[in-house]
Parts: structure tokens; C-alpha cells; sequence
């Protein structure tokens, strides 16, 4: 805003000085100074963030608490109410909303004071420490409330079942605050909470909202928790489902929210079409609240619809992509809002190819190109995984709606982005839209995509490896012998091999993989695993031995395989991996693998085995005379009705290999 | 008469009876209604909360005297409410700010946009007073930060201090700004909130009842033809039209 500069600076500077004298005042001996002071700084900081920020520096908070641990020894009666009444609703609103101020009022000390103030007599000061407490408790900073200690067990109670309905939302939010663990959540089942927080749903409005969530707490992921609730009185379910038609909209999403919490934790209750219509419809029009509610009904909207076909079907007949998509159209999101949005809408795509096609029709697509710039991380973040969601499609993938260079920039420009949540999503995004089954995948080298995925492949953070290393195997599948070689050379032999053997098993898997996808094909692609003496093939072999989980064998046998397949050199070459072991007299990888409970491990190594005894190539029947010394002949031999038959099927494929060698052979 | 008309008024008649409604007289209809029990103190809880929502202090004293119905909130706090409208009506707002916040320093510390729809009043008045700099000082100091929070905040300060650039702000294009009516729409938001967060419906349940009714009376036309009420004030019984 055009304002000329000089009258700000003097009227600054006449703030400042009128603030100071706020302070002196504040701590004035005498009580009636004291009183208007503590009154003023309290409006002056009420729904003032700059404010609250300017006289926390000033150092407002320790003042006031020193005024309110004052006041509790003050002897004249009305004085002392309104002391403590003023310095406590100051302190509330330093610690409303507003993380550093709920810091100084913690460091202050004023914490065990404002507890202190929840047993006057006098009703006023009652309620003013209990709204204190209350804005502390709504912060993440709060301490941590032990409900296991017997004592605060009964405090908790007695706040619960006061006459004071500031005093009882206290109780849940203290509950919706420090519950967290199973054995919590147990404790306060167990205690008579579920049948007190049931009671309040009849209450007033604030205690509704208050029950509620405090519910939704102790129910969450606690089966038996949500077993109790159901069945502990015939009225408690219903009393929720009623609250989802409230008059009250935030009381509504609060219904709904515990709903879905019940349904997510078990699955048993609320299965039936009508109620979950209806929570669909309940929230698609709370989306419409311009506050709060219609911010978080989006996120509750995505825990309703995440991993559930059935609901995401329930919200695509209901018009959920095409009522998102206008909420994405308009001015001005809220960041909060719209991170919502997007992740709705990603979780709306994950599965059914038929939002999928309307997300995509409706153009849905360049609003989500949009927010991958959007200044706010969180934004970012939810842009990249709806991305990814919808990019699941392997026919707008064949279509290449994807690879553009408009999605494509800003997707790499996110892979060096400053936080990490964004270079994970956007990986995730990467990795779909580089499968690209049609045009060369040259947009995404041009723009210098494929550099930054081998940077991020080394970096120190494991989760940005493994992603990294999807998006270049997703990068390498199919891929012309060119992009092929682009990316082995930026890549290189020694620190392809170093991910192979990479501290974390989940990077291991990935990076067979990605040899997988690079292998696969002609024969010059072969050549790759022997560059450098052929240190990828070694650490391959090495990590087969050791290999700590079976999808690391599946991915690892699946490279030997498609090398099995290449010509004599590359046969023996494999055979010498896998005989390694037997002339160390160690036990031989393949037979553990042939062994394995796992049918894919079975099918990878068989198929290996296949390849390397194929008869028409020429040294098949000194293979097969060394396989049968090292005993994995017949472990073969013992596999012919195997549970799977995928294994039973080419099992027999070898056996008659083995058999076509051996007529001729002798 | 012609035989045309003849035609046409049968015509009509049978019209009439293929779609013949139900005709209820106004006999039958009282009858119904007597069979109707509503209790009392129902009545007079609807009355009560009426005046308790508006804010009528005395007459809900009084009522309360006379008809022995309790009203659901604390009286007192009805005269709170009401000097906090009071105070915004008339152009007070920086009171009307500090009694809100003795009643509950949480309604404003948690409702950003009815705090800024205050400041702006605020600064409303100091520009209808005239009070150019120390305008524009409250505009820099107190609302700027919230421009900066919230785009759309930001979108309606440009508006308010767009008042200081017209000369003859009563003919200029935001000049509703300063109408009377911007001082009834800001006292009525904290009206609205204070009854909230007093955990009161924010609206009394009369109107929305004779609406209900409207409704109700709108549906049965299509299928009935009774004593209507067509003037609320009075609920006369109006003889069907047949």
C-alpha cells in the first residue's frame, strides 16, 4: 500500500514509547494502574498477531505472569478477581494461536498458576484460567498430560464432569492434546471417559464439538475402543449420526470426522450404502463453508475415500472431481484449502481409471500444473501427489498427456526444491510420468530432469534415494538404447554399484530394479553390467548372497535372468555368480531362492535357470553338467508339482530342457 | 349466452374435477387445529428465546415475571450483548472492542474476520471524522498486518482507504461504506458471535418457524384448498377459496 514513509517512522516511534510505558505500568505496586494496564496490553494483543509478537519481545509475557502469581496473594477480594481475571485472558492470548507466545507463557511459569486458578471460588476467574489453559493445550508446545498417573486421572475427571462449560471443553481438550498411545487410550476407556464424552454429546453446542473430538481421539485406531463406544450404550452411535444433520456446520464435520474414524478403525460398523452417501454428500457440502470447516472437510474427506473403492465410486456418482474442481477455480485459495483439495482429489484418482478420465476432461490438470509453483511447501507437496495419482493412468500415459513441458519444468524444478517432503512427492510424480509408453522420454532429459534424479539418487537422505532411483527405473523402462546409454553415463558404473549395496535395504531393491529395466532388451544393453570390469555384475552377486528380504532376490534373479538370456559370454558369466558360492563351500544363493516360500522368488530363479540352458546355444550341456553337480538339478527335479503354477509350469520347461541336453549330450 | 361459452365454462368444470382438490372448510379445519396440543410453555419458550436472541433485556425480564419462564442464558449477559451492539451502532467500535473481549477474550482472538471487519468500522469512522492521518496511521498500523494474512482482508482495506481519495465520498463508488447500514452489518456479526460462543443459537427459532409454515402451507395449496393464513401479523384464517 502507497503510504508516505515519514509518518510512519514517528508514528512507530510514539508507539513504541507508549508501549514502554504499558510495561512500567504493568508492573506498578499499585493495583488500580496495574489493573487498566494489564487490560490494555490484553486488547491490544487480542487478534493481533503482529502485536502479540511485538510486546512478547518487550517481554509482556514474564510481566503479566509475575502479575498473576502476585494477585494470588493479594488479599482484598474483588481486587484480586479482577487481577487475576485480566492477567490470565492476557496470558490466553499470547499462548492463542501462536506457538512462540504459548512458549514464553510456558517458560514464564505461569502454567502451574493458571491451574491453581481452576479451584477459586469466584465463577469469572474459573473461567478465565480455563480458557488459558485451554488455548496452551490447543498448541502442540503443551506439556505433555501423563493420564496414567491415578491422580490426574481424577482431575481429568472432575474437569469433565464440571458444572463450567469452559472447564469441561479444558477436560477435552487436555484429552484431544495428550492422548496418543493405545495404553492411553485404554486408560481413558477404562476410567469411564467414553460414557462421560457420550453424555456430553447431549450437551450444549461447544460441549458437542468438544465430545466429539475428544471421541475421535481415543477411538483411533483402537478397535476395541470403538467396540466399547458402539456397544457401551444403544444411544452413542446414533447420537453421532444425528450430529452429522446439526444445525451447526462445524458441528456436522466434527460428526462426520468421528464417524469416519469409527468406520476406518473398524471397518465392521457403518457399512451400510445410506450411511456412507451420506457422509459423502456431508462433507462435498461442507467443502463449501468459506472458514475452517471447509478446510479441514477436505482432509476428512480424504480419509474417508483413502484405500476404499467403494466410497471412491460412491463420490464420483456424486459429482466429487467436478465439485473440487470448482472449488480449485476460485480466487485466492487459502494455502490450507487448497493443499486439502488437491489431496482430495488425489485420493479420488488413486484407484478408479473413471475419475481418472474425468479429472482429465475437465481439465482439472492445469490448475494442478499451477500449484506446483505455489510459494506454500504443503501446496507443493499435495500438487505432486495428485500428480502422481492421476498419472497412474497407463492410457493418458500411452496418450502422453503427461509429458509436456508445462508439467514437466516445473515437476523438475521441484526436484530441487528446498524441502524434502517436496523432492519425495515430486519424485513420486517423476517416476509415474517418465514410464511415458509413447513419445522419446527426451522432454524430461532436455530439461535437465534426468541430472537431478542421479544427484538425488546419492543423496544422504535414504527416502530421497529410493525415490530418486524409482524415477530413473520408472525413466529406463522400455527406453531406446540412447536413453539408455544418457542416463548409464550420468549414472555411472561405481555408483550404480555402491546403490546396489546401499545401507538400506529398500534402496538395494530399487537399484536392482532400475539394473532390471536396464538390462532388459537387446543385446548391447547387456554390456552394461560388464563396464568397469564388471563391478555391477560382482556387486549383484554380492548382495544376492546376503540379500535380507525376498523382493531384493526377485528383483536381483531378474537381472541375472535377462543377462542368462544374452550370448555364451554373458551365460557363463552368470553361471560363475552362481557357482561362486558352491566352490566356497558356502550354500549356493539359487538353491536357497529355489527353496524360498516366496512363488516369485521361485518363478525368478527358474527363469534364470531356463535361460542359462536354453538347448540351441552351445554350451548349454557343460551348463547343465555343472548345475547338476552343484546339486540345484535336482532341487529342480523335486519342484515339479509345485503349490504355484506359475513355478510347476517352468519347472517343467527345465526339466525338458535338461532332457533335450541329455539325449543329446549322450 | 353463447353456446361458446356454454363449451368453455363446461370446459372448465371438468377441468376442475380431474384435478379436484380436497376442499377443507373452515369448520373441520378448526377442529383439526383443536386436536393440535401445544403446550404452553412451549409457546412461551419460543416467546423467551425470541427476546433473549434480539436482545430485548427488559421485556424478557419482564416476561420472565409474568409467564415463570426461565430464559436459557444469564440475563446479565443479554445487557453486555447489548452495549457491545450499541456501542458499534453508534459509532464507538474501539468500546465496543474492549467489552467484547471483557465478555471473552476468545471471540475475537479466534475469529479473524470479525476482528477485521471491526478494525475496518474503526477506521471507517475515523475517516467519516475526518481524521485524515491518524486514519491512515490506524490503516498502517493495525490493518496492514492483516492484509498481509489474508488476501481477501487485503482486497477490502484497498476499498476503505480508497474512501480518502474521493472528495464527495457520498458519491463515490464505495462510499456504502459509510452508510449506516455498514454499522448495522458490523454490530450485527457481533451479535452473531457473541451468541455463539455463549453456546446460543445465533438466530431466534420464530422466523424460521413461519417460514416452515410458508412452506408447509405452499406444499398443501397444490393439493387442498383450507383456511390459509395469509397475514402473519394477524393469523386469520382465511375461507378456502373454492
Amino acid at each position: 500500500m502507497p503510504t508516505p514513509a515519514s509518518p510512519s517512522a514517528s508514528a512507530s516511534s510514539s508507539h513504541r514509547r507508549a508501549s514502554s510505558d504499558l510495561m512500567v505500568r504493568i508492573g506498578s505496586a499499585d493495583s488500580e494502574i496495574k489493573l487498566r494496564a494489564l487490560r490494555e496490553l490484553k486488547n491490544q494483543i487480542i487478534g493481533n498477531r503482529t502485536k502479540k509478537l511485538f510486546f512478547l519481545k518487550l517481554g509482556a509475557v514474564p510481566a503479566v505472569s509475575c502479575a498473576l502469581a502476585e494477585a494470588q496473594a493479594q488479599a482484598q477480594a474483588q481486587a484480586q478477581a479482577d487481577l487475576l481475571v485480566q492477567s490470565a485472558a492476557a496470558l490466553g492470548s499470547f499462548a492463542c494461536g501462536f506457538d512462540a507466545g504459548v512458549r514464553a507463557v510456558l517458560d514464564s511459569g505461569a502454567f502451574a498458576n493458571l491451574v491453581a486458578l481452576l479451584s477459586f471460588p469466584d465463577d469469572k476467574v474459573v473461567d478465565a484460567g480455563a480458557r488459558s489453559l485451554r488455548m496452551i493445550y490447543q498448541s502442540k508446545l503443551a506439556p505433555k498430560y501423563d493420564f496414567l498417573q491415578e491422580e490426574n486421572m481424577e482431575f481429568l475427571l472432575s474437569l469433565l464432569n464440571s458444572e463450567n462449560e469452559t472447564v469441561t471443553g479444558l477436560g477435552a481438550s487436555i484429552i484431544i492434546h495428550s492422548c496418543e498411545t493405545v495404553v492411553e487410550q485404554k486408560a481413558l476407556c477404562h476410567a469411564g471417559v467414553l460414557k462421560k464424552l457420550t453424555s456430553l454429546l447431549e450437551g450444549s453446542p461447544s460441549q458437542k464439538d468438544a465430545s466429539l473430538e475428544s471421541l475421535a481421539t481415543i477411538i483411533k485406531k483402537n478397535p476395541e475402543a470403538a467396540s466399547k463406544f458402539v456397544s457401551e450404550s444403544r444411544r452413542a452411535l446414533s447420537s453421532v449420526t444425528d450430529l452429522s444433520k446439526d444445525r451447526n456446520p462445524r458441528t456436522r464435520l466434527l460428526a462426520c470426522m468421528c464417524l469416519i474414524v469409527i468406520r476406518n478403525t473398524s471397518p465392521c460398523y457403518l457399512q451400510d450404502i445410506g450411511i456412507k452417501t451420506k457422509l459423502v454428500y456431508l462433507l462435498l457440502e461442507l467443502l463449501d463453508d468459506p472458514g475452517q470447516v471447509g478446510e479441514e472437510a477436505s482432509f476428512a474427506f480424504s480419509s474417508l475415500l483413502a484405500q476404499k473403492e467403494d466410497l471412491q465410486k460412491l463420490a464420483f456418482e456424486a459429482k466429487a472431481i467436478d465439485k473440487l474442481h470448482n472449488h480449485l477455480q476460485k480466487h485466492l485459495l487459502q494455502p490450507r484449502r487448497y493443499q486439502g483439495i488437491l489431496l482430495a482429489l488425489a485420493e479420488l484418482c488413486s484407484k478408479l481409471e473413471s475419475c481418472r478420465s474425468r479429472f482429465l476432461s475437465l481439465e482439472v490438470l492445469n490448475l494442478v500444473t499451477d500449484a506446483l509453483t505455489h510459494e506454500v511447501a504443503d501446496v507443493r507437496t499435495a500438487a505432486c501427489i495428485c500428480l502422481r495419482s492421476v498419472s497412474r493412468s497407463i492410457k493418458s500415459l500411452s496418450a502422453g498427456h503427461f509429458m509436456k513441458e508445462m508439467i514437466v519444468i516445473p515437476l523438475v524444478r521441484l526436484l530441487h526444491d528446498p524441502s524434502t517432503s517436496v523432492q519425495v512427492a515430486a519424485l513420486g510424480a517423476v517416476s509415474n510420468i517418465v514410464v511415458d509408453f509413447t513419445t522419446a522420454k527426451s522432454t524430461f532429459l532436455q530439461c535437465g530432469g534426468l541430472k537431478l534424479l542421479v544427484q538425488l539418487s546419492k543423496s544422504m537422505d535414504p527416502i530421497l534415494r529410493l525415490n530418486a532411483l524409482w524415477g530413473l527405473r520408472n525413466l529406463m523402462f522400455l527406453a531406446d538404447n540412447t536413453c539408455k546409454e544418457g542416463i548409464f553415463l550420468e549414472l555411472t558404473a561405481p555408483s550404480l554399484s555402491s546403490l546396489i549395496c546401499d545401507p538400506e535395504p529398500f534402496v538395494q531393491e530399487q537399484a536392482l530394479a532400475l539394473v532390471r529395466n536396464l538390462v532388459d532388451g537387446c543385446l548391447d544393453s547387456i554390456e552394461y553390467v560388464f563396464a568397469e570390469d564388471g563391478i555391477i555384475l560382482d556387486a549383484i552377486g554380492r548382495q544376492l548372497q546376503s540379500a535380507s528380504k525376498a523382493e531384493i532376490g526377485i528383483q536381483g534373479m531378474y537381472v541375472l535372468s535377462n543377462i542368462a538370456s544374452g550370448n555364451e559370454f554373458h551365460k557363463e558369466a552368470v553361471m560363475h555368480q552362481l557357482l561362486l558360492q558352491v566352490n566356497n563351500g558356502t550354500q549356493a544363493f539359487i538353491l536357497k531362492f529355489l527353496q524360498s516360500n516366496d512363488s516369485q522368488l521361485r518363478t525368478a530363479a527358474i527363469w534364470t535357470i531356463i535361460n542359462l540352458t536354453f538347448p540351441s546355444s552351445p554350451g548349454a550341456s557343460s551348463r547343465v553338467v555343472k548345475l547338476r553337480n552343484a546339486g540345484i538339478v535336482s532341487q529342480i527335479k523335486t519342484m515339479v508339482n509345485d503349490p504355484c503354477v506359475d513355478v510347476k509350469l517352468r519347472v517343467r520347461t527345465a526339466l525338458g530342457q535338461f532332457m533335450t541336453i541329455g539325449d543329446s549330450s549322450t | 349466452m353463447s353456446l361458446f361459452w356454454i363449451v368453455i365454462r363446461q370446459l372448465a368444470e371438468i377441468e376442475a374435477m380431474a384435478t379436484s382438490k380436497k376442499v377443507i372448510t373452515k369448520e373441520e379445519w378448526e377442529k383439526k387445529l383443536n386436536d393440535v396440543k401445544i403446550r404452553k410453555e412451549d409457546m412461551n419458550k419460543l416467546v423467551m428465546n425470541f427476546l433473549v436472541t434480539e436482545g430485548y433485556v427488559d421485556a424478557a425480564e419482564k416476561f420472565r415475571l409474568e409467564s415463570g419462564t426461565e430464559p436459557d442464558i444469564d440475563l446479565a449477559t443479554i445487557t453486555d450483548r447489548m452495549a457491545v451492539k450499541k456501542a458499534v451502532q453508534s459509532g464507538n467500535v474501539e468500546d465496543a472492542i474492549e467489552k467484547v473481549n471483557d465478555l471473552n477474550p476468545e471471540i475475537l482472538d479466534t475469529n479473524p474476520q470479525l476482528f477485521f471487519h471491526l478494525q475496518q468500522q474503526r477506521l471507517i469512522e475515523l475517516i467519516r471524522n475526518g481524521k485524515v492521518e491518524e486514519a491512515l496511521e490506524f490503516a498502517q498500523e493495525e490493518l496492514a498486518p492483516r492484509g498481509e494474512e489474508n488476501q481477501s482482508f487485503l482486497e477490502e482495506l484497498e476499498k476503505t482507504v480508497a474512501l480518502l481519495a474521493f472528495e464527495d465520498v457520498s458519491n463515490c463508488p464505495v462510499g456504502e461504506l459509510l452508510d449506516i447500514s455498514q454499522r448495522l452489518k458490523t454490530a450485527s456479526e457481533v451479535n452473531a458471535a457473541i451468541l455463539t460462543s455463549q453456546s446460543h443459537e445465533k438466530d431466534p427459532k420464530l422466523p424460521s418457524l413461519l417460514k416452515m409454515l410458508i412452506w408447509a402451507q405452499n406444499q398443501l395449496d397444490e393439493k387442498a384448498a383450507y383456511p390459509r393464513i395469509n397475514d402473519l401479523s394477524t393469523a386469520k384464517l382465511e375461507d378456502p377459496a373454492v
